[in-house]
């Protein structure tokens, strides 16, 4: 029996340092795991030692065998215990009501403590093995009970809401468990309580506990923290803008109404965050209303756009042109006190390509600024963004991230002053 | 030609408020007979007030506009539902679609735009209507109905021309201030919204059946200038050309 008891220690070590190793979400649940898998290995130590000195009744002292003993029943109460806790917890996240017998359940273990530490303890001497017997070893089996039909009640009243998955694990451990402790009572040398306690929690960490899982939830709190980060205020801001553009023209605001609605516009293109790829048609409309607002604020900024009607329906990384014209109206054409013209153009490029420019009639580079830009364009991949780059760097990774190491962005100077942006990107043919 | 009657259906008071006061039902030959806040108040409305046509949100309380429109349609076959929707997202769009609805247009809403979409409406009863009437030869069409039916198929052949109401003055004999109130009356449209809606059908049947660059498919359904041409286009069915060729290409 002792050979049984080693290899369920090493088994549960094993689970032990997967688990507390994983990247896990800090909710109670992990969190009553983790302590039941702890006091597990811990009670299972116990039950290897006192199965070795229960069977040296005559050479181990008696104080130390009893000691031992008073452990390994302390420990199993305990875990009982915290099954209880870890499946009346599963439940009530499920349900959302806590659980009305939590308070009953604490005061019995503390009583079964005290009486497992207080009550005389006994022996039993059989040919086939010894074991414990005495007050001590009843308060043991009343306690496994006890929280055995605690959870199997709480099991019954919540099983309408739990999932599939969790019925599967509950219902198995409980299973075990009561398959056990009924083998063990009708024969006390078997001393098989602790491979009872160690299916038990086997098939909670196969179920619900394993590090694919916890990496799952862990992975859909962040998508829902991004969720809420991104989609949720533009979503907000933009019906509210709506709505406050409608009182505008009520109010015959023309005007007003007219700058919202492409301020609008703006936000419900830019909303659109959980797209890669976009239409080109829909990345210049959101140029168009971003450079609308900037021209109705600069009237002397004059806006193109020559674009081939037969390439807006390409897909082209969402969002690449908004940090470029900013940059040619903050960098180039602010310097002349936004006097100046700008213009967007896509067109077919040679080798299926689509190329798209954005030239200013700004100032250009500054000295040393050229070979800086191209410097930071060239070694993408391992620059680290300083602020005042970080647009034109990002569109450069996302470029060559979503289209391709032939693909890219680059500067050049427009004859008659000014930069021209030349994004270089893969075009898809469609046949009919 | 009788007032289409409309019921609004909106949760927000002020989205309402800009349809009915913003919007000008009158010159477009509608009338508000109703308003709604929710999918339960819609329906009971629509089972009272029986309008021809229902401008419907999405994302209202109770129940949703599309359970809304489902539900409607068993008792009213013939009513007409636009979708006036903050959702631009394509499955709604296509469970919107599904339901046979009339037109889907997305919040903001730009009321020039909802106005062709009315006018496209009553476009598509009266060619409806003209394809069920009767033809036997007791039963004649009153004359203005033959006259309007001559002109439009005149239209519809000469649709790479320069279709105005002078040419079509000339051609008819008749005056062009007659013609004008003739669309108004028959179709309830005026000339040049019926002249674009059938010049944008020709757009979408070359789009989707030809491989023709959209600066020929322009030219062809009467547009000199594409840009003018994609303009209006997108004004109409809320993308633009090539994204609506490569959007019904990547369906089929």
């Amino acid at each position: 029996m002792l050979r049984m008891e080693i290899a369920l220690i090493l088994v549960l070590c094993f689970i032990a340092f997967f688990y507390y190793t994983a990247e896990k979400p800090a909710t109670p649940l992990h969190q009553i795991f983790s302590l039941l898998l702890g006091t597990v290995i811990v009670h299972l130590v116990f039950d290897g030692t006192t199965i070795y000195t229960v069977n040296r009744l005559d050479t181990v002292p008696q104080a130390l065998n009893d000691g031992l003993h008073r452990l390994f029943l302390g420990t199993m109460v305990l875990v009982l215990y915290l099954f209880f806790r870890y499946i009346t917890r599963l439940i009530s996240d499920e349900t959302g009501r806590s659980h009305r017998l939590f308070l009953p359940a604490i005061l019995f273990l503390i009583l079964a403590e005290i009486g497992v530490l207080l009550l005389p303890i006994s022996y039993v001497r059989t040919p086939d093995g010894n074991y414990s017997d005495g007050p001590v070893v009843g308060v043991c089996y009343a306690g496994v009970a006890f929280y055995l039909i605690l959870c199997l009640g709480a099991f019954i009243a919540g099983r309408r809401s739990l999932g599939k998955k969790q019925k599967l694990a509950i219902g198995a451990a409980l299973l075990i468990e009561f398959t056990v402790c009924s083998l063990q009572g009708l024969n006390h040398t078997w001393l098989i309580s602790g491979m009872g306690i160690t299916l038990m929690t086997f098939s909670f960490y196969l179920t619900l506990e394993n590090p694919e899982i916890l990496r799952a939830e862990l992975t859909e709190q962040k998508m829902s923290m991004l969720y809420l980060k991104s989609q949720v205020n533009p979503h907000f801001l933009y019906n509210t803008l709506d709505t406050i553009r409608i009182q505008a023209q009520l109010n015959g605001d023309t005007a007003v109404a007219d700058m919202l609605m492409r301020l609008v516009d703006f936000f419900r293109l830019s909303v659109k965050v959980d797209r890669q790829m976009v239409p080109l048609d829909d990345e210049i409309e959101m140029i168009e209303a971003y450079l609308d607002l900037m021209c109705c604020r600069y009237p002397d900024l004059h806006c193109h756009f020559d674009i081939d009607p037969d390439l807006g329906g390409e897909p082209v990384p969402n969002f690449i042109l908004q940090p470029l014209v900013e940059n040619s109206l903050l960098h180039g054409l602010k310097n002349k006190g936004y006097r100046g013209e700008l213009t967007i153009t896509a067109a077919r490029g040679g080798n299926s390509t689509l190329i798209i420019t954005i030239s200013d009639t700004g100032g250009g580079f500054s000295p040393g600024r050229r070979e800086y830009v191209d410097n930071l364009l060239a070694n993408y991949a391992s620059e680290t963004p300083v602020t005042r780059s970080i647009g034109v760097l990002n569109v450069q990774k996302r470029i060559k991230l979503l289209c391709g190491r032939d693909y890219g962005l680059c500067y050049l100077d427009n004859e008659n002053g000014g930069l021209t942006a030349r994004l270089t990107l893969p075009l898809e043919e469609v046949s009919l | 030609m009788k007032k289409l009657r409309v019921l609004l259906v909106d949760d927000e008071i002020i989205i309402r408020e800009g349809f009915r006061k913003l919007f000008d039902w009158e010159a477009h030959g509608c009338e508000v007979v109703g308003e709604a806040a929710d999918g339960m108040e819609a329906l009971s409305r629509i089972d009272e007030l029986k309008p021809d046509i229902a401008v419907m949100d999405i994302n209202i309380p109770i129940m949703n506009g599309l359970k809304v429109i489902q539900l409607s349609r068993i008792r009213h076959p013939d009513m007409a539902f636009i979708i006036v929707s903050g959702y631009d997202d394509f499955s709604y769009c296509r469970e919107a679609l599904r339901m046979k609805i009339t037109d889907y247009i997305l919040k903001p809403v730009d009321y020039e735009e909802f106005g062709t979409c009315i006018d496209n409406l009553k476009i598509a009863r009266f060619l409806n209507q003209t394809e069920t009437a009767p033809t036997s030869p007791e039963e004649p069409l009153p004359e203005t109905r033959q006259t309007i039916s001559r002109m439009t198929r005149f239209m519809q052949e000469h649709l790479a021309e320069e279709i105005s109401l002078t040419v079509l003055a000339d051609t008819f004999h008749l005056s062009a201030q007659y013609i004008s109130q003739l669309f108004k009356n028959e179709i309830g449209v005026n000339f040049l919204a019926y002249l674009t809606s059938i010049r944008m059908e020709k757009a979408r049947q070359l789009l989707l059946s030809t491989s023709l660059p959209v600066a020929d498919i322009a030219e062809r359904a009467g547009y000199a200038d594409y840009r003018v041409f994609t303009k209006v286009f997108k004004k109409n069915e809320g993308i633009t050309p090539s994204q609506y060729r490569r959007e019904f290409l990547r369906k089929d």
